[in-house]
């Protein structure tokens, strides 16, 4: 084959792929893309048979939405997220770093504490919190659900962190040492902005975790500390099958979501791949 | 240190808690159930022989078959396909990931629009194609299925993301060795790539194997453990026991199974990729 003739169809390969990964990425996004569509039409036009793919959209659902008690559900999963995942850093950071400076003799048994705590089904957490709760009185409130995404933010700062502290070498703090500060100052001054980065993709990483979640918020919380995901659910089973409304929710819930994955990317894939096997 | 602390505690101290529910009747209407350690097998003879719990065992085991596999290999078509270096494939990978990182609640809402016949862009499409499709997730036959596609859509990217990065790192030597050779592309897969890929593979199975016993948003909003408890899983089970109805010293019982499964998976995969530091 001559080389000319080898080149044209290496081109020819190559637009077909092309061809081939644009409409899987288009099958792969309908789904997505239908329940955007949804959230912004009337009932009249979600029943409609064809459907519509013109239509006249309508911010009737969204502000529907937030006139009902949606809105504090919303509140309670900003309020709740954004709180376990300050605290998972204020408690996971110092920790990893201790953890990934001093050699300890059950490494073992540590990794394979932290992988099998994230590995878990939830509901093996949600026995024990749901009998200790009741007996506290923390059922349906923000502090329960925060304590609970703590748990297993915590492990993830701390899996997630270690690893980026191995990587960081020892000669920077040793030096600030050498100058007199102490243990905490090297940590604080020199740790702390290098790995900087790192921190910000961690804590991303907890605020979606307890973003995204379903099933402890559905358990421990009845009203008071309802969560958005929970709230969106309801509607399909008390409110009978406003799906405007139900797709606008899911609209809503997703959102932060999707701007923080974008933002992030490059991390995220690190953080859900090599970091989640590797550490 | 104190970190160390938080986390010992807040991990062990469940599960202990856990196992010592699993010991006791506990009943959420019988108070005085709660520290009765008189029979502390019972619960575990009645799991033996609870045909509820050994159906549940089965659907999971069929779901997590399906799961995986389907997600392997559609994973490794992707990543075959997306590892080339051009710019365009770069920027739409971005989009094979989002159905990873929505949150499954909102998943589980579109997969029941695509369900719901009335609603479904998928049956007008079936339709005016001139077929007829059953409405799957309340289909006897079709129920499981519905929740496995839906569960593949959600997690091939994570397969496929773990292999294309592994692909990645793979040494162009390899694959100029064969080419040499004359191999053709079909050997090369088979051969070359195939066989430098077992271990991600491995290891990419064994975390979505972890993950689809954990599978509990899909279910509870698209067919609700049924028809009958076709889609029950075992996860699914002990959330019914515990808190619809309120058996929890049962139901712990049930999950420190599912705990004990996914320690030893957990063991596994640590054993495969090494034990978090000294490793490459």
């Amino acid at each position: 084959m001559s080389s000319r003739a080898f080149a044209y169809r290496r081109a020819a390969e190559r637009r077909f792929i092309y061809a081939l990964v644009i409409l899987l990425a288009a099958m792969i996004m309908l789904p997505f893309v239908w329940l955007v569509l949804m959230s912004f039409k009337t009932n009249d036009d979600i029943f409609a048979f064809p459907p519509k793919l013109l239509f006249v959209p309508t911010l009737d659902n969204y502000v529907g939405l937030w006139s009902s008690s949606f809105r504090y559900s919303f509140l309670n999963s900003a309020v709740v997220s954004v709180t376990s995942t300050l605290l998972a850093l204020l408690v996971g950071v110092p920790g990893a770093y201790a953890l990934s400076r001093m050699s300890i003799r059950q490494e073992k048994p540590l990794s394979l504490l932290i992988l099998a705590s994230r590995m878990a089904p939830p509901i093996a957490f949600t026995i024990p919190y749901f009998l200790a709760y009741r007996w506290m009185g923390l059922l349906d409130t923000k502090l329960g659900l925060i304590l609970i995404y703590l748990t297993f933010n915590i492990s993830l700062v701390v899996w997630l962190m270690r690893s980026f502290f191995d990587a960081c070498p020892r000669s920077l703090e040793e030096a600030a040492w050498v100058d007199g500060a102490s243990l905490w100052q090297g940590f604080v001054s020199i740790m702390l902005p290098i790995s900087a980065p790192g921190v910000a993709a961690t804590a991303i990483l907890c605020f979606l975790y307890s973003w995204n979640d379903f099933f402890f918020a559905l358990i421990l919380t009845r009203n008071h500390a309802m969560t958005a995901p929970v709230a969106v659910v309801n509607f399909m089973n008390y409110e009978g099958w406003e799906w405007g409304k139900i797709a606008a929710g899911g609209a809503m819930v997703m959102l932060p979501v999707l701007v923080f994955s974008i933002v992030v990317r490059k991390f995220l894939i690190q953080g859900m791949t090599t970091g989640a096997v590797k550490g | 240190m104190p970190a160390l602390a938080v986390l010992f505690a807040v991990t062990l101290a469940p599960t202990a808690f856990l196992i010592a529910t699993s010991l006791t009747p506990l009943d959420l209407t019988k108070p005085q159930t709660i520290g009765d350690f008189s029979q502390p097998s019972r619960n575990f003879h009645l799991l033996l022989e609870d045909r509820r719990f050994l159906n549940s065992l089965w659907v999971q085991a069929k779901l997590s078959f399906w799961t995986v596999s389907l997600q392997l290999l559609i994973g490794l078509g992707f990543a075959l396909l997306l590892n080339m270096r051009s710019s365009l494939l770069q920027a739409l990978r971005t989009v094979f990931l989002i159905p990873m990182v929505l949150p499954p609640i909102v998943i589980a809402i579109i997969w029941k629009v695509i369900y719901t016949p009335d609603i479904s862009p998928l049956y007008w499409a079936i339709q005016s194609l001139g077929w007829h499709m059953p409405a799957l997730i309340t289909h006897a036959d079709w129920a499981l299925t519905a929740i496995i596609i839906a569960d593949t859509w959600e997690w091939f990217p994570f397969t496929m993301l773990m292999i294309l990065a592994a692909l990645q790192m793979m040494p162009e030597e390899h694959a100029d060795a064969a080419r040499v050779d004359g191999a053709s592309p079909f050997q090369m897969l088979w051969f070359v790539t195939l066989p430098y890929l077992r271990g991600v593979l491995l290891v990419a199975g064994l975390f979505r194997l972890i993950d689809s016993i954990k599978a509990f948003p899909l279910i509870y909003i698209l067919t609700d453990g049924g028809p009958g408890t076709l889609t029950e899983v075992t996860n699914y089970y002990g959330f019914v026991q515990a808190f619809n109805f309120g058996f929890l010293g049962y139901s712990s019982a049930i999950t420190v199974v599912l705990v004990a499964f996914t320690v030893i998976l957990s063991w596994l995969i640590l054993r495969l990729v090494g034990w978090g530091r000294d490793v490459e």
